[in-house]
């Protein structure tokens, strides 16, 4: 059993914008040892392996295995050429030109042709996966020959480079579409490095992929065959790395890392979500007290994030107080200290806007979030005079928060390029973003973002991050550290972007 | 005899009914926002309504219940909604995974169960006191912690067995055995208590009586009393309870499951029971319904042979 490495990643929007790349697919450290099985843990099973209904995140093993993306994100957070081996815009930003490479086929033997491509981002726009509305820009797609795509958009997307380094640029076989598109849920067709193993494949807990033997870029297929396993219950991943019965497992909890690296694994570490409470209620329509910024930025005051980064995290992690994440051009340490912990101050700010005596928060809770963190937030209110009700939301805790049932709420999100951000957390029409809260500076900055130059959107970026972070926006505790355990005899590089390494990075030492 | 069959198979035609409106209505209730729950939060708002529409969730409770009550008398179970498998297929490859370990720790729960309560019963003293005290400390032991202790023990510091994952017997018989032996164990503990104890009470019971004597005065051997006659009258009541430990076993299956991370119907159940998967916990009540159904027919019939006066109750 020993693994290898590779290469590939995901994007960040600051990267896209007019770039015209162009170059050799992907960059692959070839150093490490190829053959034998990797086998990895996933807290997940996908809910289909057609590319069209993908999911990336913790899901990105069983697509990259089976499927190639059209652009790649490496380890450097830098996007690269894969299937498409070049990309430009326009100079208005709305028309988006790949040059697809012309020596990929598919495991069923078909070509990658342009067509292939439009068909596939085609169904992705109109599937039901997470994500779907990521190409809700694309007005249209272009194929004027076998090996050119133009995706013309109603909008600049500076997003969408990076959209076509994940879920949205996963590229199915156009003759298995045809042909029975439905199979791909459970028998996906792709032209990827690994073709799935049907019949040595347990849906929902265990997925068998074998070398594709006419891979067109075998310099990244470090294994001959790969084998993710899912795995939700802890004890069972712990076990399982005490045991050495795979090479790499995703950790779902920062609680064991001691236990984990006593049993002679590497803790790979990185960040890529934010957790802490959104305060959607921005106008005050359901409490009017979170309609005045000092109340928010009492709130903020109130946080004791090293604290509670110790106690639900045990360390693990960075305290934080912005939304945008570390590597952005928006992101500033310095604004890590606007809202120190500072209780006389929260309960001085509360006495100016008139809430001296306090007021009351009504928040949700979610059997998925640990019952300790909803003890501290309602002490840590308390003692500036914030009284904190919880209602038990059960399975509906998400649905809840979206559909504006609650004036704030605590989750961890993923943290994306900055134009990610803003349209997933702040624009009117964010999905996190349930009370449809409008600002006109925010507007402002927002359009800069889409429409400026590669310039003004990163300054536009800046500008909206501090704007935020002043106004109170959110209430950010942290950024919990995600981590990925591989044992004695596998390396692997984390990605910037993703929770989940690319497959490809994972290599034998 | 057919009457009694007939009788019990419709009995469980009916409940099989019952049971399957019962489930279906508490998933329904306890659903919430299934569509936002399958796509999680990066879903935009229009995505999850076209998800919604898409499972049909969109239609009223009664609806959808003859929509599934309808593809379940065609045998069509329907799809996972968040792994896309067939119900059908799903149920097929992960019923051999627990029907391995549950008949394998009924199996060796009836075998250790007559040696124990034969050998309490017959040598009693300080025998029947350490097999009493172990039956007792076996059952107050609840099963997920045999199991974490056997993995530790047997699996990560000796590594004799799998820690985790399940190996075909057609793959592989010592790698099946490797990754079946420890969970069967963890399952069997609190059977091989309450059968072992039930076995030996009867056999004790059925040692005084005077057909034991007049088996005995004709010069039958100990062991051929014990073992041919006095075993097929303690067995009725052995074989009852052996049928509820199954059935409890099933149950069980479900932490053993999961802490061995077997791909069995137990792990199956927990995570579509907490996702809500509507079409695979209906597909798993089901077959484990009936399962239990065709269980217990088969206790009644072996009962029924060991014992005539059954047939007529």
């Amino acid at each position: 059993m020993f693994r290898r490495k590779v290469t590939a990643a995901l994007a960040l929007a600051a990267v896209l914008a007019l770039s015209a790349c162009s170059g050799s697919p992907t960059t692959s450290d070839s150093s490490g040892a190829t053959g034998g099985t990797l086998t990895l843990v996933a807290t997940v099973a996908p809910k289909t392996l057609d590319a069209s209904g993908a999911e990336w995140a913790n899901q990105t093993p069983y697509f990259q295995a089976a499927y190639d993306t059209l652009l790649l994100a490496d380890a450097d957070g830098t996007i690269k050429p894969f299937l498409a081996s070049a990309w430009q815009y326009n100079d208005a930003n709305t028309a988006l030109t790949l040059t697809l490479r012309n020596d990929v086929k598919f495991s069923d033997g078909s070509a990658l042709t342009s067509e292939v491509v439009k068909t596939n981002l085609e169904r992705f726009k109109a599937g039901t996966s997470s994500t779907a509305s990521a190409l809700r820009n694309v007005a249209s797609i272009d194929t004027p020959d076998a090996q050119t795509v133009v995706i013309n958009l109603t909008d600049p997307d500076p997003a969408l480079v990076t959209y076509l380094t994940r879920e949205a640029g996963l590229i199915a076989s156009g003759q298995a579409i045809a042909a029975d598109a439905a199979a791909l849920a459970t028998d996906p067709i792709g032209s990827g490095p690994y073709i799935m193993d049907t019949a040595s494949t347990v849906i929902g807990t265990s997925y068998v992929y074998t070398k594709n033997p006419n891979y067109w870029d075998p310099a990244i297929q470090h294994y001959d065959k790969v084998v993710v396993n899912t795995v939700a219950d802890q004890t069972a991943a712990l076990n399982i790395i005490k045991s050495g019965e795979a090479n790499g497992v995703r950790l779902a909890s920062n609680l064991n890392l001691a236990e984990v690296q006593a049993s002679g694994w590497t803790v790979n570490a990185g960040e890529i979500n934010v957790g802490g409470l959104l305060l959607f209620d921005r106008a005050g329509t359901m409490v009017p007290a979170l309609g005045d910024v000092r109340v928010r930025q009492a709130i903020n005051y109130a946080l004791d994030r090293p604290g509670l980064l110790q106690a639900l995290q045990k360390g693990a992690g960075t305290v934080t107080e912005q939304v945008f994440p570390s590597r952005s051009t928006a992101f500033d340490s310095a604004l890590d200290s606007t809202y120190s912990y500072d209780p006389a101050k929260a309960k001085q700010l509360l006495s100016t806007a008139g809430y001296a005596s306090g007021f009351t928060l009504n928040l949700p809770t979610s059997p998925s979030i640990p019952p300790a963190a909803y003890t501290l937030l309602q002490q840590l209110f308390s003692d500036v005079g914030i009284t904190v009700n919880y209602t038990d939301a059960g399975n509906n805790y998400i649905a809840d928060l979206v559909a504006a049932k609650y004036p704030a709420g605590y989750i961890n999100l993923e943290q994306g390029g900055d134009w990610q951000v803003a349209q997933f957390m702040i624009s009117p029409t964010a999905t996190w973003n349930p009370f449809h809260y409008q600002d006109a500076t925010v507007d402002g900055y927002l359009k800069s973002m889409q429409f400026g130059t590669q310039t003004e959107r990163d300054q536009a970026a800046t500008e909206l991050n501090k704007y935020i972070v002043d106004q109170a926006w959110f209430a950010p505790f942290f950024r919990p550290q995600n981590s990925i355990a591989t044992d004695a005899h596998t390396t692997v590089k984390m990605l910037p972007t993703n929770v989940y390494p690319n497959l490809y990075d994972f290599q034998q030492k | 005899m057919l009457t009694f069959l007939i009788r019990r198979i419709a009995a469980g035609i009916v409940l099989l009914f019952a049971v399957s409106f019962v489930a279906f209505s508490l998933l329904y209730l306890g659903a919430g926002d299934i569509a936002r729950r399958i796509l999680g939060e990066n879903a935009a708002a229009d995505t999850v309504a076209l998800k919604a529409h898409q499972l049909g969730l969109d239609r009223p409770f009664i609806v959808q219940y003859f929509d599934w009550l309808g593809g379940a008398l065609t045998g069509q179970l329907g799809k996972s909604w968040f792994t896309s498998q067939s119900v059908s297929i799903d149920i097929a490859t992960r019923l051999p995974v627990t029907l391995s370990i549950v008949i394998g720790a009924v199996l060796l729960a009836a075998i250790v169960s007559v040696l124990l309560g034969v050998l309490a019963a017959r040598k009693g003293g300080w025998i029947d006191s350490v097999v009493q005290v172990v039956s007792v400390i076996g059952y107050a032991i609840p099963n997920f912690v045999v199991a974490l202790v056997l993995v530790l023990v047997f699996a990560i510091n000796l590594g004799w067995f799998k820690a985790t994952g399940f190996v075909p017997l057609t793959v592989s018989f010592p790698a099946w055995i490797a990754s079946v032996t420890l969970p069967m164990i963890a399952l069997s503990l609190g059977a091989i208590a309450t059968v072992s104890q039930q076995i030996r009470g009867s056999v004790i019971d059925a040692l005084s009586r005077d057909y034991v004597r007049t088996l005995r005065s004709r010069g039958l051997s100990s062991n051929r009393v014990v073992y041919r006659h006095v075993l097929r009258n303690a067995g009725g009541p052995a074989l009852a309870v052996l049928s509820v430990q199954f059935v409890g076993m099933l149950g069980g299956a479900v932490v053993i499951e999961q802490i061995f991370a077997l791909p069995g119907i137990g792990q199956l159940t927990v995570q579509a029971a907490m996702q809500s998967d509507t079409p695979v916990v209906m597909g798993v009540v089901i077959v484990t319904a009936i399962i239990v159904i065709i269980v217990n027919l088969l206790i009644d019939i072996a009962q029924a042979g060991l014992n005539p006066k059954v047939r007529l109750s």
